[in-house]
């Protein structure tokens, strides 16, 4: 005979899997439909194509529309009128059961407590549904118990109170033992990141982007993720050109931050720093974002003076199976994400993914709309395990053209102008690394990577290649102490092509190197209560004639799980780069026009010195009661041998290059100061499981002065005039149900003074909101809208100079995976 | 003006269209939840060689070593149940337990003194752990999640040295069982 038709609507897995279950082993032939949540199942029910079933299972609490609602809707549709309900339902409410009856239920049954009742219960399903209905129509109207009824009864008796929220605690794993094995290795659980257990009880100033805080966010791009981030400043100053600083130092080169993706460091020895136009990431592919304010050069490497931003990507054996998602809005014109991943199920897994997005211009007053994006970009990810080995390859790919807007200087006329045109940037990159993990947790890693970076903009030209390799090694020895230790070495061969004569890199081709090594033992004081960290990275390159140290000491206090207290002090470099030493820029003065041409011109510093800093941290972190967790970071840091704009000589008439011209002498030194002081504060509060509230302020006192005796034109003042003194963010993620999600932030970032010929930038607030529905395992839909109190409003001084305005952005998205 | 009070009443549309809120956002169990129940099925589906017991009446017991990722659902999951007789009780440990004391030992963090500890337990005693770094470290049953769900890899010749048998079953639901 043919299969009965029975429809489910269940929101709790572990009992939607038992009442199947019980019906399959009660011998039912049968074909199930289920539905988690009520809209579901209403909106199926009144689709023209529905098939009707011979019974209906409801549950009478259901998330969105509840039983009683869905049992409205089945006697309310013509079609489906007829259908026997069946409510199975935890629920000994008398008023409920009458409700159920009033509207039509066939029978009420209560929800079995053990393995033997559900049994029961689909024996019970089974005979209604073969001795024709009509002849067990007795059950109707009574309230049915299966299993150990007693207890049940006694309580139908007793006025019960509704959803007291410690019984569905305590209802979960008592529903949950009743699965079989397989059936428990398929519930979808809910897991909390390990990353923030970690992160409490580390010596320094981290904080992690989940993987989920990033889908929630909205971003489309790592900047934008970044400002969640408590003590990082984020400022988009145009569509393809972020400044981002980390304790001061806000810039959109990004100086002394080190930034790694999986280990690649794409820190730039051009002109120290990050390229976040070309950084892009699939960003379903993010694991976490792990961000560290201030120094972390001893483990990190060079350049990690004011923070380090690692971006981690997922194990490809999280990302199995078929992801596409599309979406589009204003600012956020289009994009398309694909992504496959397979594997053998066991020891070896992969993904490739291909990406392409295309922005629109953000908002100019003079009409200028130089900066819209387009971008496309593919890659993949290997990686298989044996015993104690892991082995890892991947690799990307990228192509984009990105509008720029710059300011050229030549020797011969026009002598300057201003060019708004497509920077050409592609790249690509390749990577391997092997694991191996030895007995008692100690580990060796080595890793190699190859990366090309390819420029083509309106005053420059680069091609970049580098090689790396490191060696990383832990052992941990006895008498509480894991030493760690690493080398590493990574040389760029680059060519440079001259496109104008103002802007001159020399030699032309050359290789920049860079060797590091570095020794860090963590002993552990009082065993589990105070540890102290101390190592140093040492490290020379091809700037710097010898070696530079960077020594640091971490003290970690964990008088209990729940708080943590910490003080650190580094020493740290920012390494030369070419952008110092093997540079010429030369500036026309506007104001020599008619006679004979006036240059400026930078010219190359071989003795550029590295950048110090000597930084001294005090932090704590505490969590209260269950749901609420908070840190403060204070600190010091006091820099010297900071970048300078040098005047050298007195202006003299030079011929070459021709046509001669009045040229004034200048160069990068190393001429300036700097203090920088602050506190950072963030905070985690979740009132209910479905809301989780956050929010962080950080104040930042920034000074940066000329040392004696150095020929600095004043652009101290400039440098400390980037950054906001204040910043807030606010964020609330809210579940308002299992499938509908509120996501708002607001932000606030102070005034930017600005100085030096740099122009004040208004502090502004503004605020980020997004709402996600999901609709089933496969497909979900989200809007997000972004810089939403405002038209548009600057973030930072465009470069050259003029205010471009961040839009308010809205995009919608649909996910579809399986 | 207009556009606000369009954006307010479409939020307090969203707000009402589930409305009365509900509190059952939270019913996918937790991580620990789950994990909690798969360690009550090893007891189940593993059997334990008499000498592993201190009488022929004492309880089942799951220590949990250092840091305790369950809280009370661990005990809540166990509480009245009994397998092959015995009554399946949960406790937290500080140091390494001592024979006949521990029939399951979870460790959510592999520490280096719980390595040596650990290797030193002799027979009778089912390790559990973290990831899969935990069956290289002799560990035998490895919990992980995959596509938010709960999987676990069984390290079979680690627990058949510890005179422990594994049914057909267990390891037919493993993700993976290294011989």
């Amino acid at each position: 005979m043919d299969a009965f038709r029975i429809t489910l609507v269940e929101d709790n897995v572990p009992d939607l899997l038992l009442t199947q279950r019980s019906i399959r082993e009660a011998g039912l032939n049968c074909e199930f439909t289920s539905f988690a949540d009520g809209d579901e199942a209403v909106s199926f029910i009144n689709s023209a194509a529905s098939p009707v079933p011979d019974l209906l299972i409801l549950d009478f609490h259901t998330p969105c529309a509840d039983g009683p609602s869905v049992l409205n809707a089945v006697r309310s549709n013509p079609r489906w009128s007829q259908v026997p309900v069946f409510m199975l339902t935890a629920s000994t409410d008398p008023s409920d059961v009458a409700r159920a009856f009033a509207l039509g239920a066939e029978r009420y049954l209560i929800k079995p407590t053990h393995l033997d009742g559900f049994l029961e219960f689909g024996q019970s399903v089974k005979q209604w549904l073969q001795n024709d209905q009509a002849d067990s129509r007795e059950g109707a109207g009574a309230v049915t118990l299966f299993g150990r009824g007693l207890l049940c009864l006694l309580l139908l008796l007793l006025p019960v109170a509704k959803g007291d929220s410690p019984e569905e605690d305590q209802a979960a794993p008592a529903a949950l033992k009743k699965l079989t094995l397989e059936e428990l290795t398929q519930i979808e659980v809910t897991t909390p990141s390990k990353e923030p257990v970690r992160a409490f009880q580390t010596p320094a100033a981290i904080y992690v982007v989940t993987s989920e805080d990033i889908r929630r966010s909205g971003a489309t791009d790592i900047p934008t993720a970044l400002r969640l981030v408590p003590g990082v400043e984020v400022a988009r100053i145009d569509a393809n050109n972020w400044s981002i600083g980390i304790r001061g130092f806000g810039s959109n080169l990004t100086r002394s931050v080190l930034v790694m993706i999986d280990g690649r460091t794409v820190y730039t020895p051009l002109f120290a720093g990050t390229n976040w136009d070309v950084q892009n990431v699939l960003m379903d592919d993010i694991d976490r974002i792990e961000v560290v304010r201030g120094p972390g050069g001893t483990i990190w490497g060079p350049n990690a003076v004011n923070g380090v931003i690692n971006i981690i990507t997922k194990d490809s054996k999280d990302t199995q199976g078929m992801l596409v998602s599309a979406g589009g809005g204003n600012e956020e014109q289009g994009f398309l994400n694909f992504r496959y991943g397979g594997g053998n199920g066991k020891d070896f897994s992969y993904r490739f993914y291909g990406m392409g997005f295309t922005r629109s211009p953000e908002d100019h007053p003079d009409g200028r709309n130089f900066d819209d994006w387009r971008e496309s970009q593919g890659g993949f990810r290997m990686d298989w395990q044996e015993q104690r080995d892991t082995y890892t390859l991947q690799g990307d790919v990228y192509d984009e053209a990105a509008g720029k807007s710059t300011q050229v200087n030549s020797y011969t006329p026009p002598f300057q102008q201003i060019i708004d045109s497509n920077a050409l940037l592609s790249g690509g990159n390749l990577l391997a690394r092997w694991n191996r993990t030895f007995d008692q947790g100690d580990d060796l890693q080595i890793q190699f990577y190859y990366d090309r970076a390819d420029r083509q903009t309106a005053n420059f030209q680069e091609r970049r290649d580098t090689y790396d390799l490191d060696y990383l090694q832990r052992v941990k020895l006895r008498a509480r102490q894991e030493i760690s230790f690493g080398l590493g070495v990574r040389v760029d061969p680059i060519d440079d092509t001259e496109v104008v004569s103002g802007l001159t890199f020399l030699p032309a081709k050359r290789t920049d190197y860079l060797a590091t090594g570095f020794l860090q033992d963590e002993i552990g004081l009082i065993e589990g209560k105070l540890s102290l960290t101390v190592g140093t990275k040492a490290l020379r390159t091809d700037f710097v004639k010898q070696v530079g140290l960077e020594p640091s000491a971490r003290l970690l206090w964990t008088p209990t799980d729940r708080q943590t207290v910490w003080a650190a002090f580094t020493h740290a470099l920012r390494t030369p780069s070419d952008a110092e030493e093997n540079f010429y820029l030369s500036g026309y003065n506007p104001q020599s026009a008619g006679g004979t041409p006036v240059f400026a011109r930078f010219n190359a510093n071989p003795d550029f010195a590295p950048e110090q800093l000597n930084g001294y941290e005090l932090g704590g972190r505490r969590l209260l009661g269950k749901n609420i967790a908070f840190a403060v970071t204070a600190f010091y840091n006091h820099y010297h041998d900071l970048f300078s704009e040098d005047i050298t000589g007195a202006p003299f008439l030079e011929s070459t290059p021709a046509p001669t011209h009045v040229l004034l002498p200048a160069q990068f030194r190393n001429g300036l100061k700097g203090i920088t002081k602050g506190v950072e504060a963030n905070g985690e509060w979740r009132p209910k499981e479905f809301w989780r509230l956050r929010g962080s302020y950080s104040y930042l006192h920034m000074n940066v002065y000329t040392s004696p005796g150095s020929g600095d034109v004043g652009t101290g003042p400039g440098i400390a005039g980037s950054s906001p003194q204040n910043q807030v963010v606010v964020q609330s993620n809210f579940d308002i149900t299992a499938k509908l999600q509120l996501d708002l932030v607001y932000r606030y970032a102070g005034v930017l003074p600005g100085g030096s010929g740099i122009p004040l930038v208004p502090g502004y607030s503004t605020g980020d909101a997004r709402i996600g529905w999901r609709f089933n395992r496969h497909v979900d839909l989200s809007v997000a809208g972004q810089n939403l109190f405002q038209p548009a409003h600057p973030e930072y001084s465009g470069d050259p100079y003029g205010l471009v305005g961040i839009k308010r952005s809205v995009y919608a998205k649909l996910t579809w995976s399986r | 003006m207009e556009q606000v009070i369009r954006a307010r009443r479409f939020l307090a549309a969203i707000l009402l269209l589930c409305a009365p809120l509900s509190t059952r956002a939270a019913e996918q169990p937790s991580e620990y939840q789950v994990k909690a129940v798969f360690l009550l099925n090893f007891v189940k589906f593993i059997e334990w060689p008499a000498s592993a017991f201190a009488r022929a009446d004492s309880p089942v017991t799951i220590c949990i070593w250092g840091k305790d990722p369950f809280g009370e659902t661990l005990d809540r999951t166990m509480a009245g149940e009994v397998v092959n007789g015995r009554r399946v009780v949960a406790t937290r440990i500080t140091r390494a337990p001592s024979p006949r004391s521990c029939q399951v030992l979870f460790l959510e963090t592999w520490e280096k003194e719980a390595a040596k500890a650990v290797s030193g337990l002799g027979p009778g005693v089912l390790t559990v752990g973290e990831g899969r770094d935990f069956l290289r470290n002799s560990g035998m049953i490895a919990f992980s999640v995959e596509d938010r769900r709960v999987r676990f890899d069984i390290n079979r010749t680690a627990a058949e040295r510890a005179s422990l048998k594994l049914s057909s079953k267990l390891l037919s639901v493993a993700r993976n069982v290294e011989q």
